[in-house]
């Protein structure tokens, strides 16, 4: 099955595995989500494995240094919409560890081009450690930019 | 040829794990990686395919269609147990009974004979069982750090084996309970997290003097660590046992399939786990079934250490084995 010069594992040339923050190095969009204008960021799980929607505890974000209210915030997976407080009781819905979601967060004025300075934190729980329970904290800092709008 | 059969190498995708969840190897590399790694192929259920604890007909396809085309051999699916996955209570036992279930059957699906299982469980092995026989699967504990040998937990695990008397339940040792030092990676993880040298050379010498957690824990405290120095110790008691190799001799009816962790590769050696001494017990008490090379260290080039990893076992397989 080799092709000429294919070299299994990649070797000194493949790429290094990048960064794992929970906010991915995307753009952000500007949407309308339930009526509602809005911003989305896309996300991806910081573990290792898939976890039930039940094992993430909390996410906090704030943009430009704003907070952003949990209740307006919105987990959207695979075409469905989520509140934060709806995940507790989700331990069948499972985020698979490939998949990225998106971050909803409900923003009236339009925000600026150019780039915004977005923090936040995931805590997760793996749900396995012989030791017993304990949350997981995922912080994660970076400058992203307003998609431009075609 | 007289040669005695020798247990076999194979590869536990847990290795390529970084390169995977930031898509640098797929799992198609993944399975290609396997080829030239042995042969035998180890997979982390909630990793490696969608859809878990169930196995979808698209990755059944996909999985048995790579196994065809590279010559490999399924060995070992690792299940979990995640009893803390709902966020106010543990799962009930009739909870985890209804999430192992799928993972058995979706693991006989895709051709493996061995399922991992964590420790958990072992609140329903009684009633895997009739599934494994169903399914014929064998079932292991995964006997990993602090499930040393030796400790109270496993002592536990293994009077239940016996009592169950039932070939389908055992054990899956993994090598991390055979450290002789603190590897590199874990120091260098307790100096990234601000403990001092001094701190670190602390915990160094309890951890080598065996010390209970708890009291090392009250040690590091006493010493001036704060709670990032405390999660270092849960880290490395967590993850580098005190089992003896000659002790896997205790336990050489119910081995089922063993992980073969580490951390690095040094002229040839893991200079912090008993690797010589493990595959001179593997080879004594006669085991012929599969070792899974299982890196677990930092940012590497996993392929090419999972190779030095195998070739330091056939170093010490064919210094040890019997002609």
């Amino acid at each position: 099955m080799q092709r000429e010069g294919h070299v299994i594992g990649g070797g000194a040339q493949r790429p290094r595995p990048k960064d794992r923050d929970f906010l991915c190095e995307e753009d952000i969009r500007q949407t309308v989500l339930e009526g509602r204008p809005g911003l989305l960021f896309r996300l991806r799980l910081p573990s290792y494995r898939s976890l039930p929607l039940s094992c993430i505890e909390r996410i906090e974000l704030s943009v430009d240094g704003r907070p952003v209210e949990e209740a307006g915030m919105r987990l959207i997976l695979g075409g469905h919409s989520y509140r934060l407080d709806e995940l507790p009781g989700l331990s069948k819905v499972f985020w698979w560890i490939l998949d990225q979601a998106d971050l909803f967060v409900p923003w009236s004025e339009r925000l600026q081009a150019g780039e915004h300075e977005v923090e936040g934190m995931m805590v997760t729980v793996e749900p396995y450690m012989t030791g017993g329970r304990y949350a997981m904290y995922y912080p994660s800092r970076r400058r992203l930019a307003l998609a431009s709008e075609e | 040829m007289s040669d005695t059969a020798v247990f076999k190498l194979g590869i536990s995708f847990h290795t390529f794990v970084q390169e995977y969840i930031s898509f640098v190897y797929s799992f198609e590399d993944m399975m290609e990686m396997a080829s030239v790694l042995g042969g035998g192929v180890e997979i982390v259920g909630p990793s490696n395919h969608r859809g878990f604890p169930e196995v979808t007909p698209e990755f059944e396809r996909a999985f048995k269609s790579a196994v065809e085309r590279y010559g490999l051999v399924p060995t070992c699916y690792g299940s979990y147990a995640d009893p803390f996955m709902l966020p106010d209570r543990d799962l009930t036992p009739e909870e985890m009974y209804e999430y192992i279930v799928p993972q058995l059957k979706g693991a006989a699906k895709l051709g493996f004979p061995v399922v991992r299982l964590q420790y958990f469980s072992h609140l329903i092995a009684e009633r895997l069982i009739p599934w494994a026989e169903k399914l014929g699967l064998r079932m292991g504990y995964e006997l990993h750090t602090p499930l040393t040998i030796e400790s109270p937990t496993v002592l536990m695990l293994r009077e239940q084996i016996d009592r169950l008397g039932s070939d389908r339940l055992g054990l899956i040792p993994d090598f991390g309970i055979f450290a002789r030092s603190i590897p590199q990676y874990h120091l260098d993880m307790g100096r990234r997290a601000g403990m001092s040298e001094e701190l670190i050379a602390k915990g160094q010498q309890l951890w080598a003097a065996k010390t209970d957690k708890h009291d090392a824990i009250e040690a590091v405290r006493a010493a001036g660590g704060d709670e990032k120095a405390v999660s270092w110790v849960n880290m490395v008691w967590g993850s580098l046992g005190h089992s003896e190799p000659a002790a896997l001799a205790e336990i050489k009816d119910h081995i089922v399939h063993c992980h073969g962790k580490f951390y690095s590769i040094v002229d040839g050696d893991e200079p912090d786990l008993r690797y010589e001494e493990v595959v001179k017990s593997l080879l004594d008490i006669g085991y012929t079934g599969w070792v899974s090379t299982e890196y677990e260290g930092g940012p590497a080039d996993t392929f090419a250490i999972a190779k030095a990893h195998q070739e330091m076992m056939k170093t010490y397989i064919n210094k040890h084995r019997q002609r």
